[in-house]
């Protein structure tokens, strides 16, 4: 992103400054896409920091109420704090698990064997699919009772009677595992990618040291790939805190908010279809909320950013 | 002696790892694909890995009675309409900013970059949702596909990367030649930027037929332009769902086939693409 913003000398074909009329042809051209850059992510935004300030719901008009939308949300909802906890053990335990299990495949997969391309594309398969089909598909294998998990565990004996894998105590774990499953793919090419960036002489002239792979591994491939290691754990974290799809049709939230995200949570405030919640839409409120949860996400990522500069600072 | 017990006993840790990933990634679909052709018998009891009878009908029940045809057909148009937008605009609009500097390019590039680290979530598909009610285009899948295809802020950053490493001396020269700024693009930058467009062009079709969140609240009330994501999860909460186990795994196999399918034919692009996306993004 640095180059970005410097000026590209190349780029400039004598076009500076010349009026409307000479960049007729490119204002045309980016024109659909500036339309709808301003009506889907400009206008939206402007829609929930204005009614942000509003009560508002599908039958009354909207009443300007000031900052009670955040006095409640601080004060008066100590659900959507459930839901935000909540929120950030899926994340954190998403990426304790994704990180490490995509690592070690990338670096299994990274020395070549026979089947280790087939095996790159069936690891990255989930990533294509449909999270919410395929969370259906989970909702069936998980079924406490006809699900296809249980009955294999009862067979190999290893459980005597059957586990409600999306009950009260295990949803959360258990749709953290689903997340897993759609994740790991993405990660594991990040880290293929950034296992091939290390030149391989590095390795060859500790081979010659007589370095054995441990070390290796320890001393020369993690401190290699800090760069690419940052910048997927941002990534994870910006998508992770935004995965509802798959909770969506796993839990819807459930049972009694045991896998409820703040996502979640703000998503049923417009579109309150799920029997878990009150049933009547509270615009307002939602905006207020989608705000607070947009500023947690904001604080996460600052923190995060500086404490990878500290690390940096270390090596 | 103790070297190579170490390496067989490593050699044997690895191939079980990754035989546990092989099975744990790919279970869920092979239960999908064999259980759409069992009866929703065997498939509740948990009867046998394959199938006993080969149930053919689950799928013929699907798309007569179910109107899998019509959602299925949904899917595709949604689908061909997001990619085409996809490709037009974020390769028009990447290349005009990776080779032009206009008043309203700095403007632009800063509120790109701004939006993408800001999250609200599922949240703007409401005002998005009434505004496109106002412009009368909720009735159709055209208004759907606008919204899916959005800002497209993440495509044209690839592109600009792409564009930037193609020489401009292309350009200049076929600008002696008298070719306008849109002749450039049409007959020098597209042909050129092929690869990164097939990128954008993969990626957009797999948003479009995954996607769910916004295609559900767009479709809410209007069952004949549903698309198969949001027709096969509808079938979860329908009466006798309990029943319908079958039904369930052959509408989630229609549903992952056919990206499936352009997956096997892609997977190269698919995986180069993500790279990309990452390093430059």
């Amino acid at each position: 992103m640095q180059t970005s913003m410097k000026p590209n000398m190349r780029s400039r074909i004598g076009t500076v400054g010349k009026g409307f009329k000479e960049n007729k042809q490119i204002y045309l051209m980016i024109l659909p896409n500036v339309i709808m850059f301003a009506l889907f992510s400009i206008y939206p935004i402007g829609w929930v920091l204005k009614y942000m300030f509003y009560q508002y719901d599908k039958i009354n008009d909207p009443i300007f109420i000031g900052l009670d939308n955040f006095v409640r949300i601080f004060t008066r909802d100590p659900y959507f704090w459930k839901t935000v906890t909540n929120t950030f053990y899926y994340v954190g335990g998403k990426l304790l698990i994704t990180l490490p299990v995509a690592f070690v495949i990338a670096v299994l997969l990274n020395k070549k064997f026979f089947g280790s391309r087939l095996m790159q594309s069936i690891v990255f398969m989930p990533t294509i699919m449909s999270a919410s089909v395929m969370a259906l598909i989970f909702y069936l294998i998980l079924n406490p009772y006809s699900g296809a998990l249980n009955t294999a565990m009862m067979k190999m004996n290893l459980i005597s009677v059957p586990i409600n894998w999306l009950s009260y105590y295990n949803a959360l774990d258990t749709v953290i595992i689903v997340g897993v499953w759609g994740a790991i793919g993405n990660y594991m090419v990040y880290f293929l990618a950034g296992l091939q960036s290390v030149p391989e002489d590095i390795y060859e002239s500790a081979e010659l040291d007589g370095i054995g792979p441990v070390r290796k591994m320890f001393c020369i491939t993690i401190p290699m790939m800090t760069p690419v290691l940052k910048t997927v754990v941002m990534l994870v974290l910006i998508s992770s805190f935004q995965d509802i799809q798959s909770i969506m049709v796993l839990t819807e939230g459930g049972p009694n908010g045991a896998s409820d995200v703040m996502f979640l949570y703000v998503y049923r405030m417009f579109f309150p279809i799920s029997a878990t919640t009150a049933s009547t839409s509270q615009f307002g409120y939602g905006a207020a909320l989608s705000v607070v949860c947009a500023s947690l996400i904001g604080a996460v990522t600052i923190l995060y950013l500086r404490a990878t500069r500290k690390v940096d600072d270390m090596f | 002696m103790t070297k190579y017990f170490s390496k067989g006993i490593g050699f044997i840790l690895k191939f079980v790892f990754l035989g546990i990933i092989l099975l744990f990634t790919i279970y869920p679909v092979v239960y999908a694909v064999l259980g759409s052709l069992k009866t929703n018998m065997q498939l509740v009891l948990g009867d046998g890995f394959l199938p006993k009878t080969w149930e053919f009908k689950n799928y013929v029940y699907a798309f007569k009675k179910l109107n899998f045809f019509q959602y299925t057909y949904n899917s595709f148009v949604l689908c061909i309409m997001c990619t085409s937008f996809a490709l037009v605009i974020s390769s028009m609009t990447g290349y005009c900013m990776a080779r032009y500097d206009f008043p309203l390019k700095r403007i632009l590039n800063t509120l790109y970059l701004a939006l993408m680290f800001v999250s609200l979530g599922s949240v703007t598909i409401y005002p998005v949702y009434m505004m496109m009610n106002s412009f009368g285009l909720t009735n159709n899948l055209l208004g759907l596909a606008l919204v899916i295809t959005g800002g497209q802020a993440t495509n044209i950053f690839l592109v600009r990367g792409f564009v930037r490493s193609i020489p401009a001396e292309l350009d200049e020269s076929a600008k002696l030649d008298g070719c306008s700024k849109f002749g450039i693009y049409w007959h020098i930058m597209l042909p050129l930027s092929r690869p990164i467009i097939a990128v954008v062009g993969l990626f957009a079709f797999r948003g479009a037929w995954n996607d769910y969140i916004t295609s559900m609240v767009f479709t809410i009330g209007r069952k004949s332009l549903q698309p198969l994501t949001v027709a096969v999860v509808s079938l979860r909460y329908s009466v006798n769902a309990a029943a319908e186990w079958h039904i369930m795994t052959a509408g989630a196999t229609i549903a992952i086939i056919p990206i499936l399918i352009v997956y096997v034919l892609t997977n190269k692009q698919f995986i180069s693409g993500l790279t990309a996306g990452a390093i430059k993004g």
